[in-house]
């Protein structure tokens, strides 16, 4: 294939891609080496120096046991962990019906949940904590669960829907025939082979939860029901009277650790899932 | 038979939907339904106040300071975005750069991240005596360098940069994506037409990435409008000096949670319904062309 770029401006190109990849990867690699410095080292040297020897270790052992991220951190796995399954089978089963069966209102439930994602939810939080609250399921990790099962449920269906749509039709047919029940299809044919779509879903969800701020702000007062953004938050906060830096960026990398991770394992799904939403439209 | 199929239908149906019916929706409805009371948190009792939360919006001067601000953030970050996702989609495609998969995964980075973490960090590169700018720019200048960027009355500009940075990989994977749906046939009869690599950009790329283009900017506006309240709450706490950095999601919450004027705070959760449909149609206006054909 010949490329007929002036060569010039493929260099301008290559040089500004460098220079955004840098912009991206310095701040974290910055964030695990700043991690590891005392204040000492943040008021006298330089923000870009390398931390001194012997490197401050204690600093996540400090937000681990003293700051309760232990406990934080068990808070934010259990919920995004429930939160996610609880949201995916229920897109699913949802998703399934409304792709594979013609009955009265079958699009008009499309629309419901497809107008969710047009809707400001700032309008919604103050009835939502005093119908959580009536419930006392607020400072209530059952209620935090509720709430972000709910909010995963509209951008399910959506994918799905349209993965459930691609499967042939000849399978529900087949198993019919064989006197399979509707559960028994759903549960044992259709949703094992939908397995790619529920799986990019649950990706995207667990990513979303995991990184939630409003609700969690809006539903936990109890410090030791935080989940971590909520604790990093308030940990900042803190910082106006009482500076820490060493143990807040430890901080940070606690929350940054498991999705880079997880980014790095689901990549392909994850940036794969948003390009193929995008040219379906 | 017919009956054995409505039974799971309503199985499979009505879980999600009275979850979501009773969590979501009732919710948004509830907020509208409020902003016509004068309530105050707790007791049984709703007084009709009829517009009365509304008209007193108008005279709200933070109010007018809120909206300038969220659109300050909107406007900045749809020409930040576009500029910057437009530039890295085309150099990732067009351009036919090795390694093109890997700056995709790369520059996804940040959107993995939480607005939380990405705020703090921020945050500490603003502060005026001991983060990363100041610290930098004093490299250049006599006198060390403390502009207190969070702390000015024009701080609003200053959450725009982490907002980018934030989220700029989201737009660049959707108008890659936009332009490697563009059939090749069409960059090649070009080719053997002459036309230039800058011609080409604005009459095939662009025109057939419009689709992306305008799903990417009505992404922007609606998670502006409901997202901003985490980055000004992290970096500039109850919205910056006088207001500086408050958006309508930050106000409507102080106002709720810090002040207890709930009806209040509920008609600012519909002036925002009515300005995210009102933007949003105004732009599905603006962003109309005439779809192109593909033959």
């Amino acid at each position: 294939m010949q490329v007929n770029v002036n060569p010039f401006w493929r260099w301008m190109m290559k040089i500004f891609l460098v220079v955004w990849s840098f912009c991206v990867l310095y701040p974290v690699v910055w964030t695990l080496l700043a991690a590891l410095k005392n204040n000492q080292q943040f008021m006298l040297n330089k923000p870009w120096s390398f931390p001194e020897l012997p490197l401050i270790w204690e600093n996540y052992l400090y937000v681990w046991d003293k700051y309760q991220f232990s406990s934080y951190f068990i808070n934010s796995v259990l919920i995004t962990t429930f939160s996610t399954v609880f949201g995916v089978l229920l897109a699913a089963m949802t998703a399934y019906v409304i792709a594979r069966f013609a009955f009265r209102g079958n699009g008009l439930l499309y629309m419901i949940y497809l107008s969710y994602m047009m809707l400001p939810i700032f309008l919604g939080i103050i009835p939502l904590f005093f119908l959580l609250n009536d419930f006392s399921l607020t400072n209530n990790p059952i209620g935090l669960i509720i709430v972000y099962t709910v909010t995963a449920i509209p951008f399910g269906v959506f994918v799905l829907v349209g993965f459930f749509k691609t499967l042939p039709k000849e399978l529900e047919e087949s198993a019919a025939i064989d006197g399979a029940s509707h559960y028994v299809t759903f549960f044992r044919i259709m949703l094992p082979l939908a397995k790619p779509g529920l799986v990019s879903v649950a990706i995207i969800t667990v990513l979303n939860i995991w990184n939630e701020y409003i609700f969690a702000l809006l539903l936990i007062n109890d410090p030791t029901k935080y989940t971590i953004p909520v604790a990093i938050a308030v940990m900042q906060a803190e910082m106006q009277y009482r500076t820490e830096w060493g143990p807040l960026f430890a901080s940070l990398i606690i929350s940054m650790g498991p999705v880079l991770l997880f980014y790095m394992i689901f990549q392909r799904q994850i940036t794969g899932g948003i390009a193929a939403g995008a040219v379906k439209g | 038979m017919k009956l054995q199929r409505n039974l799971f239908l309503a199985s499979f149906i009505l879980p999600a939907l009275a979850l979501y019916f009773l969590f979501a929706l009732y919710p948004l409805g509830k907020g509208i339904y409020l902003s016509l009371f004068d309530w105050s948190g707790g007791s049984e009792t709703y007084n009709f106040v009829g517009l009365d939360n509304f008209k007193a919006l108008l005279r709200d001067g933070v109010i007018l300071k809120s909206i300038r601000n969220d659109y300050i953030l909107i406007i900045g970050k749809v020409l930040g975005f576009m500029v910057l996702s437009i530039i890295f989609a085309i150099g990732l495609t067009r351009f036919r750069i090795k390694g093109s998969g890997f700056y995709r995964a790369i520059f996804f980075i940040p959107n993995v991240l939480s607005v939380v973490v990405v705020g703090v960090l921020w945050r500490y590169i603003y502060n005026p005596n001991i983060g990363f700018l100041n610290s930098f720019i004093s490299l250049f200048t006599e006198k060390e360098f403390n502009f207190p960027w969070l702390g000015d009355q024009w701080s609003i500009f200053a959450l725009l940069p982490p907002s980018i940075w934030a989220g700029v990989g989201y737009t660049v994977i959707l108008l890659v994506a936009g332009i490697l749906n563009i059939p090749d046939s069409l960059y090649e009869s070009a080719d053997i037409e002459g036309a230039s690599q800058w011609r080409q950009f604005w009459s095939i790329s662009l025109p057939l990435m419009w689709e992306q283009v305008k799903t990417s900017v009505l992404w922007i506006v609606m998670t502006t409008l409901n997202g901003a309240f985490v980055i000004v709450t992290i970096m500039t706490f109850e919205g910056g000096t006088d207001n500086a950095t408050q958006v309508l999601g930050s106000y409507l919450y102080f106002n709720a949670f810090k002040y207890g004027k709930f009806s209040y705070a509920a008609a600012i959760g519909v002036l925002i319904l009515v300005l995210s449909l009102l933007t949003t149609v105004v732009l599905q206006r603006l962003m109309k062309r005439e779809t192109v054909e593909l033959s």
